[in-house]
């Protein structure tokens, strides 16, 4: 029942499994590609913070579906940067890097053979707080970091598609992202959860302003408000334009939803494609595991002793 | 400390309480506070100076902002806080701030999360000078240490790879961009916290991987800038928390950390590293915010933890304590008498208020024989009779007699015969048997009432013998009992057929009750006489006793009235098996209500009914998770509590705290604030345990165990040690503020409003305490369901900012999700200044369960408080038919697991509610509550939507000739509204005929989920058969969107014409008008819509902010806004004021509270 349990309240969850991703979130970007047709013309593309790897696949899928030319002849590169190693997965070359390092930008385009890229993908968060404000402050400064790199790799014109939370600030990160592209949009994939306050901007036609030039050594800051540019309250804030996207006969990601789906298939298991890889928590719970986490109920029992840790100097 | 934005500060002595607060930060939460003695005087008495005045730098996400703190040296109690400017907005999020030492200036070191620092002037919010380091990653947390000069100062971050890094801001790098110092690796989780110990020079950093680490890194800071050893080095990594670690601080002895399961470990820091104390008490969620004082010698330290529930707890610590002082260390009392022993019970002195000191410990061995111990020695004191061996039952009373203060003890045996013996403690040889009982003796219960005491045995086959003992001194100064049998109980025929709870009730009019608990788990009702002219027989049968007693002098004589022997009760009311097969426990009663325990987990608070003579449950308090042994209930006497107080609040529910078995300990529970008191390592259930102080009913705050385990008799206390009131608190800690939710609360529901007038606190000038707490006036009732499948309800004083938590309702088994009110109190007028509130509250969670309870709120006048009583009317599940299913651990269940998103009530005049509930597995349900049946059905389900259901909304409309009609709105994921005539379900005649209808109308109203939903009819009355009705939705798409819809009120046209009116289909027509949009109301999604009046609708969102709109029937106007720091609302319940006031917080002079919902997931 415990294996179960977890199909029946995440239909994407189970779906996933079924269908060979190695994460819910590959029907994010389906259904952000049925909307914009993200992958029209697409021959080299970039999943920033990759891991487990989910929209690498997708890419790859959905680009080198029908063989490894498109029609231009041309041949199909993607590039997937993360910053723990993942699983290898055919036809996308692994980056193990840092996104806010120049070297990866370089590293990147080198891969494409000097040529820039024609969609950046990011599907990454943070290593959450459970503090709200601060999550959505990090998420924040996650997709400024992503963007900051799209700009050294993205051709003009480009696209670049990065989840956001819709948080309070969300309006500087839209002013912010319209400097830069032509087109924001603010986006739902169905398959992403109504309870969730995860969306995410689909940016088209990449178009720097003037004179900017690419630099990896300043973060970029989030915006302040501004009194005529962008208020704290009132109508005239930023907002992008919503789109729902996915069909209505898809799947509904809040619907609980029966084990058995149609009366003609049987329920069976499906192991998950990918586990998570070295979690935070892993030696924590292999202590609890054993018995031993220091407890006050048995001072005895000495506390355990540091192993592989080590403290270097720079 | 700060909660939201709001800081308040708190005085520690002598009582700590809080003492005066602020609201520094308007949209940020206070992330942390940092003083600095700002000015100081000279003491009356000393030439020390006194420091009267900080300055505080508090800050919050970009923000921070300098409060000046005022303290009256005269009266420690009295501290003011002062905000004179505005605040400093940065342009990244701070991580510390430290003040500039031995600066006259307002110079304040700031670390900010991309791994820079500055130095800020706070008087005029410039930055002095700049510095990034060269590793330009994110920080998740950060230290500066800082000493005399901006130069010295080193600067250590725990990035978002997990590492720590030192710099040194302030050193003489190029272009503002300083190296990387000392790096520290090992954690594998990124860092939450991060301590410095200058004396000792280590480091400890608290993790995501759960462990806080400890390094020796040296000294750093101070003249030249140290950057401590050139290769610093772990010196202990502590695995002891069981979820991530937050907050970590170092003390010269000790580490103390806190975290997410809602533990702060005091770990031995120069030591082994193991985990000395931990202090428990936040609710779920774990802790946040930890802050220890530097410690003085006498007093020891003050740790003040902050909760993610918004609860605020003061412990005080010994530095040199080597143990917790709320788990016992146990004493073996050395049993030297023959034979194991096996039962054991605590006998009180003759005096009353016996220290433990003083008491004497009962001991019945496998030999038959009882042992008394007193002042470190076994003494044999009476010898049983060879039936006695192998098995044997005991239990002591302390009887207060008659014409005199003192007590004497009795003590009663039984053995596996039926042979029955009681004899008084002092004089052990007065024995008297008490014969007539057949088989086995279960257990015995002694009950004293008035100036008797009654002994009841359970014997075999449910009978339950009874007698009524008269014990008196004689002349020669011994005790002389006088026995008189009384009807025996028949227990109902079930297995494991024996009595294990008794009390009896004195009731005049009615006769005297008693109501019993059996081993079967059934709660049980008996009446004394069945008559009157049994109760007559009975007094004469008792003067006879007194009369005989007089004129022989006997020491003892037994009596038994032949006409009652073949006399046999049975119950009156029985409630067969509610505490589990595991059994009843206890019962007691206390002003007019009765408490039961069972070992399954709960304690079931009860009433005899006032109609016909039954047993009925109020409600159910389960004690914590795992705790499933239960042994007693005690009232928790307030700390002012004198003898014969008022018992005005005869009939409503008292705190109580919970005795029983957790794991291996025994533990004293206290349910509302949801912490061990004490806690015994005794090793798990114990068949015979026994408890100082003695049966009284109330928990007097501290006690002792006494228990047998492998035949030796331990207790908890050292015997000799004069335990007592005076000699220590066994309350563990502080709480300085009640935590309301563990995690996110899901859903917020006001109640109404009690009066507390000025002359009620009157005698206020009695009661001690420095600080005078503003309790007159309106105190808001506000039920909130959260995340920890709790309801709360809390009493909102807005005065004084003050919340009390009221009752913690923990029925429900997953995350509650909405919660509806009926009141009656907003039919009267709003300004009546009512005492009392009454309330029907139905609560709906996850796992498809719904709750109904009738709260009764009112005035304490003793405690100056408000209370609520709590009475669970009904619980209802979808899948109760699985739950009741054996083996089904063994199958897997293929149902839905449907959560409960939405309800509205639909009806509520005839004798059920009438509520819809929106549910996830994409139905909208029909359900009939019904308090006076105390039953939920369900009506009817629909599946139309096909999607998860989000919001429900029910409007009603007044037809002419009195006719009325319900309408029910349904919205789901897919952005659309549908809507249901429940006109016929409403009138209770489609009760018969559950067919759910078909909806009326469609609207597309959002792009995807419909997260909220207002509706109401216009007033301006019906035009010619018909009227409009306006339906408000707010979206995820962040759009607030408003339908107009007409309502044709067909009937009245088609009794107009003359047709018959038995159509089956609906009798009303509808059709969308209009459709006015506002798209991007909120740059998130819109969580909550409320309506304050018609054409005024308040929204929150999660971008932070709640708006106030306009509607006209032409347009949606915006007409305020107020930013909040709550990143998540949810929830949100509004209400106006009956004084409207310009100029208060929105434009229109409502007040708003909000609460936060912590339901996304990434």
């Amino acid at each position: 029942m415990g294996r179960s349990s977890k199909d029946k309240r995440d239909i994407y969850y189970r779906l996933a499994k079924e269908e060979g991703w190695r994460a819910r979130s590959a029907f994010k970007l389906l259904q952000l590609d049925e909307e914009f047709s993200l992958f029209t013309g697409v021959n080299r593309a970039v999943d920033l913070c990759a891991a487990p790897g989910s929209w690498s696949q997708v890419l790859s899928r959905k680009l080198r579906g029908h063989g490894e030319k498109c029609e231009g002849g041309e041949e199909v590169k993607i590039v997937a940067v993360d910053l723990q190693a993942m699983a290898p997965l055919p036809g996308v070359t692994q980056i193990q890097g840092d996104i806010t390092k120049v070297s990866t930008a370089e590293e990147i385009v080198r891969h494409f053979e000097g040529q820039p890229a024609d969609l950046v993908v990011c599907d990454g968060a943070p290593d959450v707080t459970g503090l709200h404000d601060v999550d959505e402050y990090i998420q924040a400064q996650l997709l400024l970091a992503a963007l900051n790199i799209t700009t050294h790799v993205l051709k003009p014109g480009g696209t670049f598609v990065a989840k956001i939370f819709r948080g309070k600030d969300v309006t500087l990160l839209y002013s912010q992202l319209k400097i830069f592209f032509g087109g924001v949009t603010c986006a739902k994939p169905r398959s992403s959860r109504n309870s969730s306050i995860e969306a995410f901007v689909v940016c088209q036609n990449y178009h720097p302003p003037e004179g900017y030039v690419p630099n990896m050594s300043n973060p970029l800051l989030d915006h302040s408000y501004d009194v005529d540019f962008n208020q704290l309250e009132g109508p005239n804030r930023i907002i992008v334009p919503f789109l729902a996207c996915g069909d209505l006969s898809a799947f509904d990601s809040d619907r609980t939803y029966p084990l058995q789906l149609d009366a003609g298939k049987e329920y069976q298991y499906t192991p998950p494609t990918q586990p998570p890889i070295s979690p935070p928590y892993q030696q924590a719970c292999h202590l609890r595991k054993n018995n031993l986490l220091s407890k006050e109920d048995s001072p005895s029992s000495l506390g355990p002793r540091q192993s592989g840790d080590q403290a270097q100097a720079d | 400390p700060g909660e939201g934005p709001v800081l308040t500060v708190y005085s520690l002595q002598p009582v700590p309480k809080a003492c005066t607060s602020v609201p520094v930060l308007q949209q940020h939460r206070i992330h942390g506070t940092r003083s600095r003695v700002s000015t100081t005087i000279s003491r009356p008495n000393s030439s020390t100076l006194q420091p009267n005045s900080y300055d505080l730098a508090v800050f919050g996400g970009k923000t921070v902002r300098l409060v000046r703190l005022h303290l009256d040296v005269s009266a420690v109690k009295l501290a003011h806080l002062e905000i004179s400017r505005p605040p400093v907005e940065l342009q990244d999020w701070i991580l510390d701030i430290r003040w500039l030492r031995e600066d006259k200036q307002s110079l304040l070191c700031v670390a900010v999360a991309h791994n820079g620092a500055l130095l800020l002037d706070i008087s005029s919010g410039n930055a002095l000078a700049h510095c990034s380091c060269l590793e330009g990653c994110l920080l998740y947390s950060a230290l500066l240490v800082v000493h005399k000069s901006w130069a010295d100062t080193v600067l250590i971050g725990g990035t978002v790879f997990n590492q720590l890094v030192l710099w040194k801001p302030g050193g003489e790098a190029s272009h503002n961009r300083a190296p990387v110092e000392r790096r520290l690796l090992g954690h594998t989780g990124v860092i939450f916290s991060i301590s410095y110990l200058q004396e000792k020079g280590w480091l400890a950093s608290a993790s995501d991987d759960r462990s806080v680490r400890v390094w020796a890194i040296g000294a750093l800071g101070g003249c030249g800038g140290n950057c401590g050893d050139l290769k610093p080095t772990c010196l202990r990594v502590l695995f002891g928390h069981q979820a991530r670690v937050f907050s970590v601080c170092l003390s010269p002895r000790r580490v103390f950390s806190a975290g997410e399961d809602g533990a702060c470990l005091i770990w031995d820091g120069a030591g082994g590293g193991t985990v000395l104390r931990a202090l428990k008490g936040h609710r779920a969620g774990g802790i946040r915010a930890l802050a220890v004082s530097p410690g003085r010698d006498d007093t020891g330290r003050w740790v003040a933890t902050g909760g993610a529930d918004g609860g605020v707890r003061l412990w005080k610590v010994e530095d040199d304590e080597e143990e917790d002082t709320v788990t016992k260390t146990i004493t073996d009392l050395e049993f030297s008498g023959r034979g194991v022993p096996k039962v054991v019970c605590v006998v009180e002195g003759e005096a009353h208020n016996t220290k433990w000191s003083q008491c004497r410990i009962l001991v019945c061995t496998d030999q038959g024989f009882v042992y008394q111990y007193g002042n470190g020695h076994w003494e044999l004191l009476w010898r049983g009779s060879p039936e006695f061996q192998s098995y044997c039952v005991m239990e002591t009373v302390a009887v207060r007699l008659k014409d005199s203060i003192s007590k004497a003890n009795l003590c009663a045996v039984g053995s596996l015969s039926g042979v029955l013996k009681v004899f008084p403690i002092s004089h052990p040889q007065n024995e008297i048997a008490l014969q007539s009982c057949s088989g086995k003796i279960h257990s015995l219960i002694w009950q004293q009432c008035d100036q008797y005491v009654y002994l009841l045995a359970s014997a075999a086959e449910g009978q339950v013998y009874r007698w009524c003992i008269d014990v008196r001194f004689n002349e020669m100064g011994t005790v002389s009992l006088r026995v008189k049998c009384c009807p025996a109980f028949v227990l109902p025929t079930c297995s494991k057929r024996w009595l294990t709870a008794a009390v009896r009730l004195p009731s005049k009019s009615k006769g005297a009750l008693w109501v019993c608990g059996d081993r079967r788990g059934s709660l049980l009702l008996f009446q004394e006489d069945l008559d009157r002219r049994g109760e007559e027989e009975a007094t004469d049968c008792m003067q006879a006793n007194i009369k005989g007693h007089e004129t022989d002098g006997a020491l003892q004589e037994k009596e038994i009235p032949e006409e009652h022997k073949d006399l046999t009760l049975s119950p009156l009311s029985c409630l067969f098996g509610v505490h589990g097969k595991q059994g009843v426990t206890s019962v007691c009663e206390y002003q007019g209500l009765l408490y039961s325990t069972g070992r399954d987990g709960c304690v079931r608070i009860f009433r005899v009914g006032e109609g016909p003579l039954q047993l009925e449950v109020l409600r159910v308090q389960r004690a914590c998770k795992g705790m499933e042994w239960l042994e007693r209930s005690l009232i928790e006497s307030p700390g002012d509590d004198k003898k014969g107080s008022t018992i005005e609040n005869k009939g409503t529910e008292a705190r109580f705290v919970i005795f029983g078995f957790h794991a291996s300990q025994f533990v004293v529970w206290d349910p509302v604030k949801l912490e061990r008191l004490l806690a015994v390592p005794c090793g798990g259930g114990h068949r015979s345990w026994s408890f100082w102080p003695v049966h009284t009913g109330v928990w007097p705050g501290y006690g002792a165990l006494v228990f047998i385990k492998q035949g030796s008799v331990l207790a908890s206390e050292r015997p000799l040690e004069s335990t007592s009131v005076s000699a220590r608190t066994w309350n563990e800690g502080w709480s300085l503020r009640e935590g309301i939710h563990g995690r996110g609360i899901g859903c917020v529901c006001r109640l109404g409003r009690i009066w507390v007038p000025n002359d009620s606190t009157a005698n206020r000038a009695e009661t001690p305490g420095p600080v005078r707490v503003q309790i007159e006036g309106q105190w808001e009732i506000i039920v909130t369901g959260g995340e920890d499948t709790s309801l709360t309800v809390l009493a909102v004083h807005p005065n004084s900012g003050s919340v009390t938590v009221l009752s913690i309702i923990t029925d429900h088994i997953s995350s509650v999700r909405t919660v509806v009110a009926l009141t009656h109190q907003d039919r009267l007028k709003l300004t009546s200044q009512s005492q009392s509130l009454s309330a029907l509250v139905i609560s709906a969670s996850g796992r498809a369960q719904l709750q109904c309870y009738r709260l009764q709120i009112g005035w304490n006048k003793r405690r100056l408080a408000p209370f609520c009583q709590v009475v669970q009317v009904a619980g209802h599940r979808l899948d109760e038919h699985w739950e009741r299913k054996r083996n089904r651990h063994k199958m897997v269940k293929m149902d839905p697991e449907t959560r409960y998103m939405s309800m509205a009530v639909v009806d509520d005049n005839s004798d059920a509610v009438l509520v819809a509930l929106a549910c996830s597995d994409g139905a909208v349900r029909l359900f009939s509550v019904s308090e006076v049946k105390r039953q939920i059905h369900l009506l009817w389900e629909t599946f139309y939507h096909q999607r998860c259901v989000l919001s429900v909304a029910t409007c009603s409309l007044k037809a002419g000739k009195g006719h009325r009609y319900v309408l029910l709105f349904s919205a789901a994921t897919d952005g659309k509204i549908a809507v249901w005539d429940l006109t016929q379900a409403a009138s209770g005649s489609s009760c018969d005929a559950p067919t759910p209808p078909n909806p009326c109308l469609s609207i597309a109203a959002h792009q995807s989920g419909v997260n909220s939903l207002a509706v109401w009819p216009h007033t301006q009355g019906p035009l010619d058969g018909g009227c409009l009705v306006t339906v408000s939705s707010g979206g995820d798409d962040g759009q607030l969107m408003v339908s107009t819809i007409r309502v044709d009120f067909l009937e009245d046209r088609l009794r107009t014409v003359g047709v018959t009116q038995d159509q089956p289909q609906s009798h009303l027509g509808l059709h969308l008008l209009s459709q006015l949009s506002f798209p991007s109301a909120h740059a998130a999604p819109v969580t909550a819509l409320k309506l304050l009046r018609p054409g005024l609708i308040v929204t929150a969102s999660c971008d932070q902010r709640v708006c106030l709109w306009e509607l006209c029937s032409t347009s949606i106007n915006h007409r305020g806004v107020l930013c909040s720091h709550v990143a998540d609302a949810a929830g949100l319940a509004v209400w106006e004021e009956p004084v409207v006031e310009d100029g208060r917080t929105a434009d229109l002079g409502q007040t708003l509270y909000e609460y936060n919902l912590y339901d996304y997931y990434y």
